[in-house]
């Protein structure tokens, strides 16, 4: 019950949010949510066992998609996060078939390589993409209006958390974390291993596709050497991982803590403000093994 | 065995096509593809025995660059003999990066083990930008420019010694690993730990001692490197991608396929960069290849 | 007399801060060395204009935000310093990929706005020609191209053995350098009809990418022997200060010395000078430490900074940052006022002697209508220094010609 309260008072918190904050909390607060929607999915991921460097890879497909949309065939900048998010959910389709039945760290290095792949494709079709340039739009979704844009990054947020409950709460969790545990029982219990593995890729993939198609969006361009950044790989994972893995709240409290240590940090020390940040890193994973999370839900079972 | 007689066949039949119709293609290749996998092999090393995916490891790289430039230009020390100096700092560097962060994580989860040498990567590279900045150093010595006649094509002599080293490296290795007591013991723990601490064997201490010498192994790329990069903070990142790919495509534990993949691949980029118009896309060729050769290896894997 | 000094300048400083003061906001790459160079000029400025008594009787803030060379951090920073610090004016700007995600938002300010970076062509299209509240100062990437063919044109008066008929471009694979090649093939083809700037001047261009050093890369001879058989009479990269020396080595490695060996990074590598391989090395920049001799500006503004940080300025990013503040100030003085239409008006109208060499003037680019430099300048490194040789009125050497080629280096 107290739970349940919170939840509601968190999300009462971030919808009233804008009405009070200045321009800059908000703007803060949405990328910190699309880092946050990138770090869930990769999470979803990698509770099946399947370690995915590829979030970069369909964030910047995504972006993409959403831009040439909006750019050539005049869809509405609302839809064309649809059409990012629908794009990357196919390529997922057609490359998960070949690439699911690899694991462990060949699954990684082969998502991590795909990124690259993408970005040089992007880089070369310059008819379609624009090129080493880029794109860019005239305009900017909701004409750059922040509080529309937070609401939209909110709402995307809160379906992809919801998303990660279902994973969580229903049948596709015990498909999901035996798959993680032994492989072989899965199998021997009837579970279509590769099936779930596929389902479980296209929408991680999909809600990576939408993060990107709204970052786009919102600064109306593409380039392939911002777009497909390491970045939107490096610091998701490092979120889910300070936060605490394999749930739901675990990468939503790593995104908001490293999210505003990062962004504070540089106002109070503008040189070398990056040493600190990956100090933190360091100095959470030593000390608080399950991650800021787990660590804390340890604690309040233990009392 | 004969599988793999036939992968060699494969290779040298390769490496002869692309010499007869593309000499220059061959020779860069040859090169790069050498200098890539004697930077991989001690990233395969620590994977392979201590299983953690070091992603500091090219940064490593950096900062060995970085005291090879100091000693040159302090103590006008030849770049290439400055690898007595550096591998032992590297090896000492290694080991307290390793007592520091890697050792009090080991029992965690291995994603956890990841993340860490994430952040030594982050905090070194800051630091080195905070005491060099971003501004590229060079080392100029003539040597490095020489170059030779090979069946009438004029190629760059210097880089040949890449070619030597990630040979001598993978020999050193293999030779540590199969003629040493410590490599003995280093080979039992990388096979099963468990089983290895049962025997006796200490394994906290050949995790330690392995993860140390692997970095000092580094020292010899970044000492070969000096006169022939720009030395500037970032550099090391790609490194690290290019030999996380290599292991990959080899598979964990197999050290000569490390520098096989490494040349197929640099071929492979070689290649293709030699082709007018189409130099934009190595790249591609390069992570296409990789894929690949992992995909079948993948499939047969699920064949069997 | 030093305590009445200290005295009299404590009273002025007291009651300028009486004052609320003009707050200026500058958005720059810190971790980098031009951003943290311009930051730095950017300080200097502000201390020098602070010293003399401030604007308008009111004294002149910085505040300075750290981009981090990520787009969503460059266009969070432009909504901090609009809403916590509520500053009246932005400036700063280095990187086109950062600059892209910042103008949906500094649109949204309309706040005015006078930037030292961002190069590429998109921006400009981004920006669009309706915003007179937005001033661009470093020459657009099309600008630069142009303003070599004249510079060329020029020399090869002067120097009548000077031939500039085959071109080669070497360009970075990413935006920085596909928009130099671009521009070269568009001129290429106005010059083929007899148009444009480089009618009369080139005759072929090739061009071949590489991938850069600072990107991963490195490696250029695949490149270089392309551009060895073609045979330039100029040879031009456009890459960045990490290729400058690796690219030199391989040159010299394979036997490639061309009439005239050309370099387009935005910076040099540090002690590029005393690398035997740099002598002869023409290169393309706004600004080179020579402009001191011929310039009293530049030589105050070099004088200044060394006196101020102990390091010398090592890119033109620190004598535009420089700028960039004084421009403004010098506008906002002009003005009178603080109401954006007058300033905006006054920004079109002064001309101001820039350390970067040159008088600053605001004129029409393609698109927009504030834009200030125009023109690069025509260096080469000469036994360890960088000398201007175009234009001849700051030039501070002959040119060399041709390119010494690399025996006894």
């Amino acid at each position: 019950m107290r739970k349940l309260s919170f939840i509601i008072g968190a999300v009462i918190f971030a919808v009233f949010l804008p009405t009070f904050a200045d321009m800059y909390l908000i703007h803060v607060a949405s990328s910190i949510m699309i880092f946050m929607c990138l770090a869930l999915s990769w999470d979803m991921m990698l509770r099946t066992g399947q370690l995915s460097f590829g979030t970069a890879g369909f964030f910047g497909l995504g972006a993409y998609a959403a831009i040439i949309a909006v750019d050539d065939f005049s869809v509405s900048p609302v839809m064309s996060i649809f059409i990012g998010a629908i794009f990357a959910a196919l390529i997922a389709l057609g490359l998960g078939v070949a690439v699911l039945r690899l694991r462990e760290m060949y699954f990684a290095i082969t998502t991590l390589a795909l990124t690259s792949v993408f970005m040089v494709l992007a880089r070369n079709l310059s008819n379609l993409t624009g090129g080493a340039a880029g794109k860019i739009l005239f305009h900017a979704i909701f004409d750059g209006d922040p509080k529309k844009i937070y609401w939209l990054i909110l709402s995307f947020a809160i379906v992809v958390i919801a998303l990660s409950e279902v994973f969580e709460r229903t049948r596709i969790k015990y498909a999901i974390s035996s798959i993680r545990n032994d492989e072989l029982v899965a199998k021997s219990c009837g579970i279509n291993i590769f099936k779930y593995l596929l389902f479980v890729f296209i929408i991680t993939s999909a809600i990576q596709g939408a993060a990107g198609a709204i970052y786009a969006q919102q600064y109306a361009f593409v380039e392939p050497e911002s777009t497909f950044s390491s970045n939107f790989l490096l610091l998701p994972v490092a979120m889910a991982l300070v936060g605490g893995i394999y749930s739901t709240p675990g990468p939503i409290v790593g995104a908001i803590v490293l999210g505003f240590a990062s962004e504070y940090l540089k106002l109070l020390m503008p040189y070398g403000h990056l040493i600190i940040y990956g100090i933190i890193i360091i100095l959470t994973i030593i000390f608080l093994r399950k991650g800021v999370y787990g660590t804390i839900l340890d604690k309040v079972r233990s009392k | 065995m004969k599988k793999i007689m036939n992968l060699y066949i494969l290779f040298f039949l390769m490496l002869f096509l692309v010499a007869l119709f593309r000499p220059y293609a061959f020779f860069y290749g040859l090169q790069r593809g050498s200098l890539y996998s004697l930077v991989a092999l001690p990233l395969a090393l620590i994977l392979g025995i201590v299983g953690l995916l070091n992603l500091a490891h090219g940064d490593l790289l950096t900062l060995g660059l970085y005291l090879g430039y100091i000693l040159f230009n302090q103590l006008r020390f030849d770049p290439i003999f400055s690898v007595i100096v550096i591998a032992p700092i590297l090896f000492i560097i290694g080991f307290v990066v390793y007592k520091l962060t890697i050792e009090r994580v080991l029992k965690s989860h291995h994603l956890n083990l990841l993340l860490i040498t994430f952040g030594v990567s982050i905090t070194l590279v800051e630091f080195i930008n905070l005491l060099w900045t971003s501004r590229p150093r060079n080392v100029y010595v003539p040597y490095a420019t020489k170059s030779i006649n090979i069946f009438g094509i004029n190629v760059g002599a210097y880089e040949f010694l890449y070619i030597a080293a990630s040979i001598g490296v993978l020999l050193l290795i293999v030779f540590i690993l199969k003629k040493t007591r410590f490599g003995q013991a280093a080979f039992a723990v990388g096979q099963n730990p468990k089983g290895a601490a049962i025997v006796g064997i200490n394994v906290k201490l050949v995790y330690t001692i392995t993860f140390s010498l692997a970095t000092a192994m580094i020292a010899i790329a970044a000492s070969l490197m000096i006169p022939r990069v720009s030395i500037f903070p970032h550099l090391g990142g790609p490194f690290t991608m290019r030999s996380f790919c290599l292991t990959a495509m080899a598979g964990l534990g197999n050290l000569p396929g490390i520098v096989l993949s490494g040349i197929t691949l640099g071929l492979a980029e070689a290649i293709v960069q030699s082709i007018p118009g189409y130099s934009g896309w190595s790249d591609l060729v390069f992570f296409g290849v990789l894929i690949l050769v992992i995909a079948l290896k993948g499939y047969r894997r699920a064949v069997r | 007399m030093k305590k009445l000094l200290v005295f009299l300048s404590l009273i002025f400083v007291l009651s300028a801060f009486a004052q609320k003061p003009i707050k200026i906001g500058a958005i720059l790459p810190l971790s980098d060395i031009t951003g943290r160079q311009a930051a730095n000029a950017m300080k200097l400025a502000v201390k020098e204009i602070n010293d003399a008594g401030g604007i308008l009787g009111r004294p002149v803030e910085l505040i300075i935000v750290d981009d981090e060379m990520k787009p969503e951090k460059g266009a969070a920073a432009v909504d901090k310093l609009a809403t916590v610090d509520k500053v009246d004016f932005f400036v700063g700007g280095m990187s086109s990929g950062v600059h892209l995600a910042q103008i949906p938002i500094l649109k949204k300010y309309k706040k005015i706005t006078v930037w030292i970076g961002a190069a590429s062509y998109k921006c400009e299209e981004a920006i669009g020609a309706d915003a007179d509240w937005y001033f661009h100062l470093h020459p657009w990437d099309y600008l630069q191209g142009e303003s070599y063919a004249i510079g060329w044109k020029a020399i090869v008066e002067r120097y009548p053995q000077v031939k500039i008929e085959k071109i080669f471009l070497a360009y970075e694979e990413g935006a920085f350098g596909t928009a130099s090649f671009k521009s070269y093939l568009d001129e290429f083809e106005l010059a083929k009809q007899g148009t444009g700037v480089w009618a009369g001047l080139m005759k072929d261009l090739k061009g071949a990418p590489f991938k850069s050093a600072a990107l991963g890369g490195g490696d250029y001879r695949a490149m270089l022997l392309q551009a060895k058989q073609y045979d330039p009479d100029l040879f031009i990269w456009a890459g960045y200060d990490a290729d400058a020396v690796p690219m030199l080595t391989q040159a010299k490695e394979i036997g490639f010395a061309p009439k005239l060996f050309v370099g387009a990074p935005p910076g040099w590598p540090a002690d590029f000078g005393k690398n035997p391989l740099s002598h002869g090395v023409v290169l393309y920049g706004m600004w080179a430490p020579a402009l001191k001799d011929v310039s009293p500006i530049a030589r105050h503004f070099w004088d200044a900074y060394i006196k101020e940080f102990n390091e010398e300025p090592a890119t033109y990013f620190a004598p535009l940052g420089y700028t960039n503040i004084y421009f403004l100030v010098e506008a906002i003085k002009k003005a009178g006022t603080l109401e954006d239409k007058a300033i905006i008006k006054a920004l079109r109208e002064i001309e101001y002697e820039s350390p970067v060499g040159g008088i600053l003037k605001i004129s029409p680019s393609r698109i927009i209508k504030n834009q200030g430099f125009r023109a690069q300048k025509i260096l080469q490194w000469q036994n360890g220094t960088q000398h201007v040789i175009w234009p001849f009125e700051y030039a501070t050497a002959q040119l060399i010609y041709p390119f010494p080629g690399w025996s006894g280096r």
